[in-house]
């Protein structure tokens, strides 16, 4: 059984900004980890190959396919997931431009997309369209043509920069 | 009836999924987990068409971990273990042969999916393999492999006017739809009839959530399933009769749907889950990988050979259609989209003699089914790349060919359907004047770089046939309000724009209203998710049930201030009256007690049978979609550049713009990569590009530099406020427009998707060679 194969060892990392102290497999990714242990369902699990970007998660501020990185990957490091933006329940400029664009249709690709979204505003505060573009293509949305979620970004790049201290 | 300005049609405020879906707190099937839940996978089989000689399970079934294996040796005591639309031929697990690669052959429920996967590769099965059936064209030969040597069960519904079906017409051929009208002789009488062979490529729904469900069958007479399908009260009368169980032992419940774009359809993951879990005795989780997505619901590819009739002036006479639809190794929802595409080939034009066959072609490949724009989006690409090519033909600019020829508002498709809904020319003439169609005469060219634009129009009858469908309206004393119907929502706004509609007859804010969990036990009946029918179907019957609820509110009241109800208004759960206003909430107490009490209003709609309708009733509404494309060909590396693309559809009202604007951008990208890159490819009876890194889906930076919708608002919809329903539309006219484009620029015509830089320096070199 996967017990007898593959021991539990610890690991320690922080999750929306709180330590988080567990145990793990080698073999476990980082989505399951996340969805079966700690953090919640928000990560979303598709092609499972890295490829769609629906389980993105940020790694020390990096946006990684949490399907493809093994939980022992982030020992020390700081992991953020869409469960952890909103503020006290107040959404994050970025969270609630997605919802005033409605920049979302099924919402399975939502939690990616946001910290995606989120991770593009941290390098560049005031990224042009070519780099929202080439961003926003690194994760794949079935439903909405892009559009939306082009805007959702421009209007969440306005949003931050104006609340900017 | 209030004739307050209205507050919650036609505003964009945040969907009422918002909050959840961008907080991550969203509660799709994939996150259902119950106590004690196993994991089951399937094995598959690895031949396109094989015998089964034998299956020995006997390791796999002595493996730790391992609760239940499901082979034909089980599925033989369940009382039917087939499943399908019209025609009940695809197993549970394969039982005397597989029929694609892929076709689930055993299944395990194990302690985890690991453990699962290893108990199916200790399954030792031994095939006898059969030659495969792929060419479309080549199915029907006496020389060819038969799917199925025996017929299966299967019904042909009841046509009207001009309709008729016929199960197995030919080998390997499942159903037939066939469509007639208007004199058999009108072709005599044209000065032109042209032939042409459009081909369609195949593409997989790609919906981003997998195929998957939670089944809990544990107790022996009592069903609970979580699952991810779009048709909750279809798929339980299915389960129903596939374990013969009654209906009141079954709930379906279906949580938010992470996108189908179709698939999500019918039985999929859960005869599987449940038949496991009854071995079992515990709750299984049956989640398909996306690859495994793949394997089981696709597009229709299609072979369409139209022949038109024509006057020299342009106008058409009559059309006769051969539509052959790669059906794949099963039924599955095959037999209805051929009623459509075989009635949707005409295109929105008016001819005297119409006349259509089309089969359902049985492979050695995925089994294909409903998919957005339901057999349309074939027999669009075809119309509208043959009204283009006759255009030209006889010298006439194609705009005016279609608008010569365009159905007008009122008018019927064919005898016996209701009216067009829509002002066709209004909204060709908005493609023409967003697209700058009567500048292009000055596009210029770049080199080798050409340019060109294209129209299209597409077309479908909308809102389904025999739709059933029930609401049901709840106000409680504090004025909060519960929806429940069965509408699911998959992504396209559904819960949102029905609970505005409610909201807006009861005077009160959006943010009162409630939908409520999707639930067979106690969601009233609904036919399914599909055909555009949520707002132009349902809509209609939660329309009714608030209005219900409203007049019994309003009548109570009028009982309590002992005045006619036609003297009362409702508005922020007061009662109005005149100057008065009067809160609800003290009245019900004083008269109900301090409980208070809840006022249910329910709803009710179908539309009309009717025999004089070729499809047995006539349709809901029109659903059209309208486009334009500027392409840049490279003449030198065939590559197409769309530039600009412009769709537009008619939402008749738009109850929330953005989530139309989504809707009609959503299907319009799918349109474009269809026509230009995405498709499944097929090796023989094996698919090559199966997985998320090989099959091209289209990204941000795919779009058009100018890519633009407009939601038109012509208010002629049957559904709430003059609403029409949105989602298929928009994909529609994006191929033929595109093609249309091409031949703008280059004078080359391609007849076959995608319109690859290949295809399109061969037809360079054709015509430069001839």
């Amino acid at each position: 059984m996967p017990d007898r194969l593959d021991p539990r060892f610890d690991l320690s990392f922080t999750l929306n900004g709180a330590p988080v102290e567990t145990a793990t497999t080698t073999a476990t990714a980082l989505a399951d980890l996340l969805r079966e242990g700690c953090g919640g369902r928000g990560t979303r699990l598709a092609c499972e190959r890295a490829v769609c970007g629906a389980c993105t998660v940020l790694v020390d501020g990096v946006p990684r396919a949490s399907c493809s990185v093994f939980a022992f990957e982030v020992e020390g490091c700081a992991v953020q997931m869409i469960e952890g933006l909103e503020n006290d329940g107040e959404l994050s400029p970025v969270q609630a431009a997605f919802a005033d664009n409605s920049a979302f249709q099924c919402g399975y690709c939502t939690a990616g997309m946001i910290l995606l979204t989120e991770a593009l505003l941290a390098r560049d505060p005031d990224p042009d369209e070519a780099a929202i573009r080439d961003w926003i293509s690194s994760n794949i949305c079935r439903c909405t043509g892009y559009s939306l979620i082009l805007e959702a970004v421009r209007d969440a790049a306005r949003r931050k920069r104006e609340t900017a201290p | 009836m209030t004739e307050a300005p209205l507050r919650n049609i036609g505003r964009p405020d945040r969907r009422i999924d918002a909050g959840e879906k961008v907080s991550g707190r969203a509660v799709y099937t994939t996150d259902i987990d119950l106590p004690g839940m196993l994991h089951a996978k399937v094995l598959r089989s690895p031949h396109g068409h094989a015998r089964i000689v034998s299956i020995d399970a006997s390791a796999a079934r002595a493996m730790p971990g391992v609760h239940a294996v499901l082979t034909r040796d089980e599925t033989a005591a369940i009382p039917m273990p087939v499943y399908g639309y019209f025609i009940k031929d695809q197993p549970i697990v394969a039982t005397d042969k597989v029929r694609y690669e892929g076709d689930i052959v055993a299944a395990v429920a194990a302690e985890d999916e690991g453990t699962a996967n290893r108990a199916l590769a200790a399954i030792r099965v031994e095939y006898e393999p059969q030659p495969v059936v792929t060419d479309l064209e080549r199915a029907s030969d006496p020389d060819a492999a038969e799917l199925f040597e025996e017929p299966p069960v299967g019904i042909v519904p009841k046509y009207g006017q001009g309709a008729s079906g016929e199960l197995r017409p030919r080998r390997n051929v499942c159903y037939r739809f066939s469509y007639e009208t208007g004199p058999a002789d009108a072709f005599d009488e044209c000065d032109h009839v042209f032939e042409d062979v459009f081909r369609f490529s195949r593409m997989h729904h790609f919906h981003l959530e997998p195929f998957v469900c939670v089944a809990d069958w544990s107790r022996k007479d009592r069903i609970e399933l979580w699952t991810s399908c779009q048709n909750p009260f279809p798929l339980r009368k299915e389960i129903a009769r596939i374990f013969g169980l009654a209906e009141n032992r079954i709930a379906v419940r279906v949580p938010y749907i992470g996108g189908g774009f179709g698939s999500k359809n019918g039985c999929k993951t859960e005869p599987v889950a449940l038949a496991l879990s009854r071995l079992a005795g515990r709750p299984v989780r049956f989640c398909l990988t996306l690859e495994e997505g793949f394997l089981t619901n696709t597009q229709h590819a299609a072979i369409l050979k139209v022949k038109t009739g024509v006057m020299q002036d342009g106008m058409l006479v009559a059309r006769k259609s051969e539509i052959l639809l790669d059906s794949g190794a099963y039924s599955d929802g095959s037999p209805l989209v051929a009623e459509k595409a075989g009635y949707r080939i005409p295109g929105p034009y008016r001819y005297r003699r119409i006349e259509t066959d089309c089969y359902c072609v049985m492979t050695n490949t995925a089994p294909a089914g409903p998919f957005r724009g339901f057999g349309g989006t074939q027999t669009s690409w075809a119309c509208e790349s043959q009204i283009d090519m006759i255009a030209h033909r006889l010298g006439i600019d194609p705009y005016d060919m279609r608008r010569k020829n365009l159905i007008d508002l009122g008018e019927p498709f064919v005898p016996g359907e209701s009216g067009m809904d829509s002002d066709l020319r209004a909204g060709l003439d908005l493609v023409v004047r967003e697209l700058g169609y009567r500048r292009r005469g000055g596009l210029e060219d770049d080199g080798p770089v050409k340019r060109g634009m294209g129209l299209a129009i597409g077309f479908k009858d909308g809102g389904g046939v025999n739709k059933p469908a029930l609401a049901r309206v709840k106000v409680s004393t504090g004025g909060d309000i519960f929806l429940q119907c069965g509408t699911a929502e998959i992504g396209q706004g559904a819960h949102t724009a029905l609970s505005a509609v409610v909201a807006e007859r009861l005077g009160a804010d959006r943010s009162r209203v409630r939908y409520m969990p999707v639930d067979t036990d106690h969601t009233p009946f609904d036919q399914g998710t599909n055909a555009s029918s949520a707002i132009s179907v349902m809509g209609q019957a939660v329309d009714r049930a608030a209005l219900a609820a409203r007049a019994q509110i309003l009548d109570f009241a009028a009982g309590v201030l002992d005045c006619p109800a036609e003297e009362l208004d409702l508005a922020d759960w007061e009662i109005r009256r005149g100057n008065e206003a009067h809160p609800l909430a003290p009245m019900i107490m004083g008269h109900f007690g301090g409980t208070g009490w809840e006022f249910v209003g329910e709803g009710f709609h179908k539309a009309e049978n009717s025999h004089a309708a070729p499809l047995e009733a006539p349709c809901v509404f029109w659903e059209i979609g309208w486009g334009g494309a500027q392409v840049a060909v490279d003449t030198e590396t065939g590559l197409v550049t769309v530039e600009k693309l412009f769709v537009t559809g008619d939402a008749g009202r738009a109850i929330h713009p953005l989530v139309c604007r989504g809707q009609d951008e959503g299907a319009a990208l799918m349109g474009l990569s269809q026509a230009l890159f995405e498709r499944m490819i097929y090796d023989g009876s094996r698919l090559v590009n199966g997985d998320a890194l090989t099959y091209r889906v289209p990204l941000a930076d795919d779009l058009p530099e100018d890519f633009r919708s407009v939601t038109q608002e012509q208010g002629h919809g049957p559904g709430p406020f003059g609403a029409k329903g949105m989602g298929e539309g928009g994909m529609l006219p994006v191929a033929s427009a595109i093609a249309n484009a091409i031949h703008d620029a280059v004078g080359v015509r391609i007849t076959e998707l995608p319109l690859s830089p290949e295809r399109v320096l061969a037809a360079l070199a054709a015509k430069d060679g001839g």
